[in-house]
Order: C-alpha cells, then sequence, then structure tokens
C-alpha cells in the first residue's frame, strides 16, 4: 500500500466522519436548539423569565418526580419481562418459538393509546372477560389502572419488545464454545447464565434498558390515558397541558419542560454509560449458538407461562380492537345480530384519507429505517472503534429528540422550516419531507443502540485484516461489517419500522392534506368518538403488517443469519 | 383609511353577490385559502366541499386536529414569524378572544350578523360564533338513575360513576368550568361534590364517550352532537338537558390579519355564516346560529334549551386561576 493510498483513505475517513457528525448536528440538535432559544429569548429578547416561571412551579417538580418514577418502573418491567423472554427463546429448547416471537413483538405495531384503552376496558366494569370470571368490579368503582401502577404497567408491557429484540439480536452471537466448555465443566445452567451470558450481554442488556427507559420517559399516550383521570401528572402530560391553556407564555414553558426531560434522559443515559467503561466485551466468534439448556420436565410449565404472557401482552388489545370494530357504535353488545363489516368498508372505499394513509405512513416509516440504519452502521463504526470525547457528545445528543414528547419535536420543526430553506430556496414545510425529517431524527436513536451493541460484541481482527489487504472503510463498512452486524442492525431497523408506522405525536402538527399518517387518521376518527372506525383501521394495520412480515420469511434465504427475529 | 374603504367595498359587493346568485361570486373570488379548523373530521371535508360548490375558484387546504394541536401549530407559526394559515374555525370562543387580544384577527365589519343569535359574535366584528354545541349529562341507557340537573350528579348516589372532560386539557371544558363556578348555584362547591364523588376528569368529550358508551361510567358530561350521533348510529346512550341549563361554546370564525388572500377569507365567513351553511350544520347534527334554517332532528320539539349565558371576557380573566384551583381539588 503505498503512502499515497494511505493518505487518500485517511482523508475520505475523515469525509465520512464530519459528513456523519454534520447530519446528527442538523438531525439532533438544530430543531431543539431553535426550540430553546424560544426559551431563554422569546421573540428575539433574552429573558430567565420562562426558566424562572417554569423551574418555581411546584407542578414542575410534582411531574418530574412522577416521571422518574413510572419511568423507572416501566423500564424495570418492560427489563424482567422482555429480557426473560428473550433468554428463554434464544437459549432453551421451547417449541413453537418463532409464533412465540411474532406475538411479542407484534404488539409494537398497536398504539400506545389503543393498548391503554385496551387495558382499561379490560380491567374495568364492563370488562367483556372479567365478567365471563365472574369477577367484574361493580360499576361505578375505580379503575385500578388509573394509578402510577397502571401506568407503569402498560409501559411495562409496551415497551418490552424493546427488550426483547435488543437483547436476542445479542444473543445471536452468544459463543457456543463457552457455554459449552463451563456446562461440560459441571457448572449449573444458572451459574452459566450468571457468569457468562449476562456479562456477555452487557451490551445488548443496556442498550435495551436505556432504549425502555427514554421511551417510557417520553411516552404521551399511556399516561395521558390513565393518568389524566387521577390527576397523576408527568412531564409529557403536563407540556400537553401547557399547549392546551394557550397563552403568550406557551412555547417558552415548553421548551424549558423539554430541556428538564431531555437532562433525565442524559443522565439515565451517562449513569449507564459508567458502566460499559474500560470492559471488553468482544466474541471471538459470530458462532450462531445452539439452545444449550433443555428445560426437561419444566418445559411445559415454561411454555405455558410464555403462552399466557403473549395472550396478555397481544390477544388482550388486539381482541379488543378487533371486538371494537365489529360493532355499529361503541357500547352496542356484539351478537350475530348486530355484528357488521360496515367499519371496514367505510375505512376502506368510503375514506380516501386512510388508504393514501397507510402508504404515506409504509413509505416514510420504511425509508426512515432503511436511512437510520446505514447512518447508524457508519456512525456506530467511529463511536465504538475510533472513539472520542466529540463522539460521545455526538452519541448523547441522538438521543434527545426521541426522549422528548413528539408534540414538542414538531413544534421544533414548525420553527425550523417554516421559511423556505436559506440557500436553497426550497420549504420543507407542508410535505412529507418535514415528517420524514422528523421521522431521522427522533428515530436514530433506536437504530444507533443496538447496532452500536452489536458492534461491542464483534471482534475487530476482520475488519483490520481486509484494512491491511487493502480495502477502504467504505468497502469494508459494506462487505466485512454490514453482514456481521446484520442482526442488530435489523433489528434496530424493525424497531424503527414498527414505530414510526403507528406515530401520531409528530405528524398530528406536521401533516397537511395529502401527506395524512396511519395515527392521524386514527386519531381523526377517535376525537370525533368513532371509535369502531379507529378500531376498524388499527386492525387493518395489524392484519397488513403481519402480512408483511411474514412474505420476508421469502427472502429470509438470501440475508444474513439473524436479520430477522422471527426466524431460526 | 382609502385602501379599508375599497376593501369594504369589494366585500360588500361579494356579499350582495353571493345574495344574488353564486356564479357572479365565483368570477369574484379565486386563489387560495388554508383553513385550520378543529371540526371533526368529516364535518371538516363536508365543509369545505360545500364552499368549494359555492366558490369553485378557490382552492382550500386543511389541516385539521385538536384545538390544541391547532393552537400549537399556530403559535410555532406566529413565534417563527410566518403565519399559513388564513381563516381558523375553531371550538370556543375563549380561544379566539386570546388571539384577538394578541391582536391576530382581522375584523370583518361588513359580515351578515343580522339574524344571528345575539351575543353569538364579536362585538368587534373579529369573530362569529357558527354554530351552538352545548353540554349536558349523557347517560348509559343501563344506568339506574335518570338525573335532572347538575346538582343531582354531585348527589352521593351517583358516587364514581361520573366521567368529564379536564379542563385542563381541553378549552370547551374550560369555559364549561369558568360558566359554571361563576354561577352562585353551582360555583366551587358543585365541583367540590363532583371530587368527593369520584368522578374522574379525562382527556376529551371523545374519551367520555368511550366511557359512557361502554358503561365503564353510567353517566358523563358530553357534547350534545356527540351524543346524538352516537345514539343514532346505536350506541346504548342518552343526552339530559339539565334544569339549570346547558354552558355552550360557538365554535367561532375567524380571519387572520396575515391572510394573503382576504377576499376568498371573507367569502369563506359569509358561507359559514349564511342560509346554506347554517342548513350544513344542521345536518351534521348542530344547533345553528342562525335560529330561521331550523333545528337538527334531535332537538326537542317545541321545546327551548335553556341556555347558561358566558362572560368570554371574565372566562378568558379567571381561566388561568380556575385551572390551577381545578388542578389542586383533582389532584392525588
Amino acid at each position: 500500500m503505498t503512502d499515497a493510498v494511505r493518505v487518500r483513505g485517511r482523508f475520505e475517513d475523515y469525509v465520512l466522519l464530519w459528513g456523519l457528525v454534520l447530519v446528527v448536528f442538523v438531525l439532533s440538535v438544530c430543531p431543539l436548539a431553535r426550540l430553546a432559544l424560544e426559551a431563554i429569548a422569546p421573540g428575539g429578547r433574552l429573558s430567565a423569565a420562562a426558566l424562572m416561571r417554569v423551574l418555581a412551579n411546584s407542578t414542575t417538580w410534582t411531574a418530574t418526580g412522577h416521571s422518574l418514577v413510572t419511568a423507572l418502573g416501566g423500564t424495570l418491567l418492560a427489563v424482567v419481562t422482555g429480557g426473560t423472554v428473550a433468554l428463554l427463546v434464544a437459549l432453551t429448547d421451547v417449541r413453537g418459538r418463532n409464533v412465540l416471537v411474532f406475538c411479542f413483538v407484534v404488539p409494537l405495531l398497536l398504539a400506545p393509546q389503543v393498548v391503554a384503552l385496551a387495558w382499561l376496558q379490560a380491567f374495568g366494569p364492563s370488562s367483556p372477560l372479567l365478567k365471563m370470571l365472574g369477577l367484574a368490579p361493580v360499576l361505578g368503582s375505580r379503575n385500578p389502572l388509573y394509578s402510577a401502577e397502571g401506568i407503569m404497567l402498560v409501559l411495562g408491557v409496551q415497551y418490552a419488545p424493546l427488550m426483547f429484540l435488543a437483547l436476542r439480536a445479542g444473543l445471536r452471537t452468544l459463543p457456543q464454545e463457552l457455554i459449552e466448555a463451563a456446562l461440560s465443566g459441571g457448572a449449573a445452567p444458572l451459574t452459566v447464565l450468571r457468569t457468562i451470558i449476562l456479562p456477555l450481554m452487557r451490551p445488548p442488556l443496556l442498550a435495551g434498558i436505556v432504549l425502555c427507559f427514554v421511551s417510557c420517559l417520553g411516552n404521551f399516550g399511556i399516561p395521558a390515558l390513565l393518568g389524566i383521570p387521577g390527576n397523576y401528572v408527568v412531564l409529557p402530560t403536563l407540556i400537553y397541558q401547557r399547549l392546551s391553556g394557550l397563552g403568550p407564555d406557551a412555547l417558552p414553558d415548553i421548551a424549558v419542560l423539554s430541556t428538564l426531560i431531555g437532562v433525565i434522559a442524559v443522565a439515565g443515559i451517562a449513569a449507564q454509560d459508567t458502566l460499559l467503561v474500560r470492559r471488553d466485551f468482544r466474541i471471538v466468534t459470530a458462532s450462531a449458538v445452539a439452545r444449550p439448556f433443555e428445560l426437561r420436565r419444566g418445559r411445559v410449565p415454561v411454555e405455558i407461562g410464555l403462552w399466557a404472557l403473549s395472550v396478555v401482552v397481544l390477544v388482550v388489545p388486539l381482541l379488543a380492537l378487533i371486538l371494537t370494530s365489529l360493532v355499529p357504535a361503541v357500547g352496542v353488545p356484539l351478537g350475530l345480530r348486530t355484528a357488521t363489516l360496515d367499519n371496514y368498508r367505510f375505512v376502506l372505499f368510503e375514506h380516501a384519507a386512510a388508504g393514501r394513509a397507510f402508504v404515506n405512513s409504509f413509505g416514510m416509516s420504511a425509508a426512515a429505517a432503511v436511512v437510520i440504519v446505514l447512518l447508524a452502521v457508519a456512525l456506530a463504526y467511529f463511536l465504538v472503534w475510533r472513539p472520542s470525547r466529540m463522539l460521545r457528545v455526538v452519541q448523547v445528543v441522538t438521543e434527545v429528540p426521541y426522549a422528548v414528547p413528539g408534540v414538542v419535536l414538531a413544534i421544533a420543526a414548525i420553527l425550523l422550516f417554516l421559511k423556505p430553506l436559506p440557500i436553497l430556496g426550497v420549504s420543507l414545510y407542508n410535505t412529507l419531507w418535514i415528517i420524514v425529517f422528523c421521522y431521522l431524527a427522533r428515530f436514530l436513536v433506536l437504530g444507533l443502540r443496538p447496532v452500536i451493541a452489536g458492534y461491542r460484541q464483534l471482534d475487530r481482527t476482520l475488519e483490520e485484516a481486509s484494512q491491511i489487504a487493502g480495502a477502504r472503510l467504505l468497502r469494508r463498512l459494506r462487505t466485512v461489517i454490514l453482514p456481521l452486524v446484520a442482526p442488530a442492525a435489523a433489528a434496530g431497523a424493525l424497531l424503527i419500522f414498527l414505530t414510526a408506522f403507528n406515530e401520531l405525536t409528530v405528524s398530528a402538527l406536521l401533516w397537511s392534506t395529502g401527506s395524512e399518517t396511519l395515527g392521524v387518521v386514527l386519531f381523526s376518527f377517535q376525537q370525533g368518538g368513532d371509535s369502531t372506525y379507529a378500531a376498524a383501521l388499527g386492525v387493518l394495520t395489524v392484519a397488513v403488517s403481519i402480512a408483511l412480515m411474514l412474505s420476508t420469511l421469502v427472502m429470509a434465504p438470501r440475508l444474513p443469519p439473524g436479520v430477522l427475529p422471527w426466524r431460526d | 383609511m382609502k385602501e379599508a374603504s375599497r376593501r369594504s367595498f369589494i366585500a360588500a359587493a361579494l356579499v350582495a353577490g353571493v345574495g344574488l346568485s353564486v356564479p357572479v361570486a365565483a368570477q369574484t373570488v379565486s386563489g387560495k385559502l388554508v383553513l385550520y379548523t378543529s371540526q371533526p373530521e368529516r364535518d371538516a371535508s363536508q365543509t369545505v366541499a360545500a364552499f368549494r360548490r359555492a366558490q369553485p375558484g378557490v382552492d382550500v387546504d386543511v389541516f385539521r386536529s385538536g384545538t390544541t394541536e391547532v393552537m400549537s401549530k399556530l403559535a410555532a407559526e406566529f413565534a417563527a414569524g410566518q403565519p399559513k394559515a388564513d381563516v381558523l374555525l375553531l371550538a370556543d370562543a375563549a380561544t379566539m378572544e386570546t388571539l384577538k387580544k394578541d391582536g391576530r384577527l382581522l375584523p370583518y365589519p361588513e359580515a351578515k350578523v343580522e339574524g344571528l343569535a345575539a351575543g353569538s359574535y364579536d362585538k368587534d366584528r373579529t369573530y362569529f360564533g357558527s354554530k351552538l354545541i352545548t353540554t349536558g349529562i349523557a347517560v348509559n341507557t343501563a344506568a339506574k338513575l335518570r338525573p335532572t340537573s347538575w346538582a343531582d350528579l354531585a348527589k352521593p348516589e351517583y358516587k364514581g360513576q361520573i366521567a368529564m372532560p379536564s379542563p385542563l386539557y381541553s378549552g370547551a371544558a374550560a369555559i364549561m368550568l369558568g360558566t359554571m363556578t361563576a354561577r352562585p348555584d353551582l360555583g366551587w362547591t358543585f365541583f367540590e361534590k363532583l371530587r368527593a364523588d369520584d368522578a374522574v376528569a379525562v382527556r376529551g368529550n371523545g374519551a367520555v364517550l368511550t366511557a359512557v358508551a361502554n358503561g365503564e361510567k353510567s353517566y358523563g358530561v358530553l357534547v350534545d352532537f356527540m351524543a346524538f350521533n352516537a345514539k343514532a348510529k346505536g350506541s346504548p346512550i342518552d343526552f339530559i338537558f339539565p334544569a339549570e341549563g346547558l354552558p355552550a361554546v360557538t365554535e367561532p370564525v375567524a380571519i387572520l390579519k396575515t391572510t394573503s388572500n382576504p377576499a376568498a377569507a371573507r367569502a369563506f365567513v359569509d358561507f359559514i355564516l349564511s342560509t346554506d351553511g347554517q342548513k350544513l350544520a344542521v345536518s351534521m347534527g348542530y344547533i345553528p346560529a342562525r335560529a330561521s334554517v331550523g333545528m337538527p332532528s334531535w332537538y326537542p320539539a317545541g321545546a327551548k334549551i335553556n341556555l347558561m349565558p358566558t362572560d368570554i371576557a371574565a372566562v378568558v380573566q379567571t381561566n388561568a386561576r380556575n385551572l390551577s384551583r381545578f388542578a389542586e381539588l383533582f389532584g392525588n
């Protein structure tokens, strides 16, 4: 390799690195910095009034406390359930694994507010399930889900798949040799789990924990449905309160409150990162592991437990959705005589926007997933293998747009893009592109976290070998690294797609005629009291998505192993 | 001055044109009109379609969402210095009053207000109520009791069975709170009793409807049209007109000062207040602002709904205090 070639290679590396840093700056920093400007200088005049007003208000601190409590509780539940399921599915000989994985991933497709509503009904006095069991609470008793515990429970259920996907992708790289050695040395399975598997899985575990924490912190739909009735206010609902009681102070106030959420998220991330420092998690071979643990007599009980869990996370909300979609109006009891497909007919054939929304949401989510994963694979290369202080900052700022409520990011995007872009003179406002921009900014971390975890488990020798052989960085990324981190990248892409597909809070402010999203149409129906149309649309969304997920099985033989979580 | 009088002349000519025959007006107004509205989806698209029939020369772009979302979008656009909307059609007058105070609204002194309900429009003619949306008591048909007044709801027999929209999240509910707490017969005592009865405040009217229709709660504080539209489709729900009267919002229409197409914006206001526009509101199940066009089919024949008068200026003034008192009262 001549010097000239080496210099050119290094130059290309720099261009790539700074290009990526620029992209993150535009996506993650620009919009929220523009909003923060409203906090400290509303209308262009510097003022600390908003800051003082918000920080001096006791509601702010109550909400902050509540946010911490529910986010930590929800995270704990999500991590324990998602993690346990991932370990059982990946390491033991339970049967029906693929179907179980499917059942556990699909709930991500259901909008959080839909899931929360289904759970509310399932536990309330009108619950068909509890009525059947004779356990229905008397009419007028308070629904137990209207509480901090209720919020934690539903948050935990909603986000357990995040943990599951992150850990399952990590477990793909578990080296068989180590476990076999330990087992043949007489170690009990739980000892192997504690001393070998969990320590090796620290990067994906921590990635999952952080994703769950940030997701719980920024969730609006669940505390809106379960917290508002008991006036249990968290930061995202407090922001919404400030917005609806609109006065001239609304924007500066929500900018300050959003900063508070950002600070909590960043603190959480910093705490977990200290746990990773100066540790080596590289795994020498990427051998796909066979199921090392036989459950023997425990298999049937474990299987029953897993199926019961999937009933709880998938069947309860989905069934509620299907039942609602079949009645002519809310509250009509479902029977042979009342059942109707009218809601489906309306959504499919009479409501032009529903079809358009489906195409828009599908296209934008898929585009966001692909672009983010490609960005993440390149960015993680520098973050993990060429770390620097600047890159630490880059990584942390990617978390913030996901932690703040969607409505805040949307307002920030309006402030940024209302006027045509400088130099180019084009305006993104009122086009699909402003929504795509927000999706890229918001969901970047969902792709980046799993990919970073994937890198941390990679041994760099392969990459170094190809470097010595003269392959340039882009080529190494494409031919060596991408196949190795493919399972993690695919898990990330899936997370992004599923999350963006039903997303509401960002697009609710940014859509315009022709650029409706599924979330917007669902919300419009719900708000107008047309829950039956909303349910029909929800069922169709899930059905089409499941069909799409199944169709990927056709391509499976040509993909690197582990890319599809629902296929061994 | 000259500019203003010329404009009003055109507007007057326009109104005359609409009154005489549609095609004349169609020639005078054209271009693009951007409408921000919090109307329900179906109503918004019907309104726009009907306006387009009256003014085929005007292209209408609509942004429809909840009042909070619409106002957030507007606030961000104001802050960035370039509001995109020409006309607004929003749930309540208090929101309009706030915009008016900030100098965002364009007065339309020539608007045809004759025949509109007194007090339904701003005296400075910056916003005009398009209909009346009353709030009463929704009852699940399986409920044991039939309340006849607001005061009934505060009785211990109703404990744990009431849902209402939260004024912390809904502008219309904030007006209701301001109206009811200002009355000597209800006042804060009423809300304190509701609290003692374990009433829950949910995010909006849609959530109240779902709770009552599903039987999760037996009674709900709900807007009229939502209850009646659900009832018409078969939901087990009834609507009661409480004896003390019903607070109401007017869903006003207004023109933004920054509009780039004032002629089309005026034409839109004219259409909403016209006989045709008002008949459209009736066909959607609303009480019109112009009583002469008739009443929706659910309206009790021959009866007169007893409305609670609302002092919008007072509500705007007391709103912040009311909300924090409510939050404290219904807090854990």
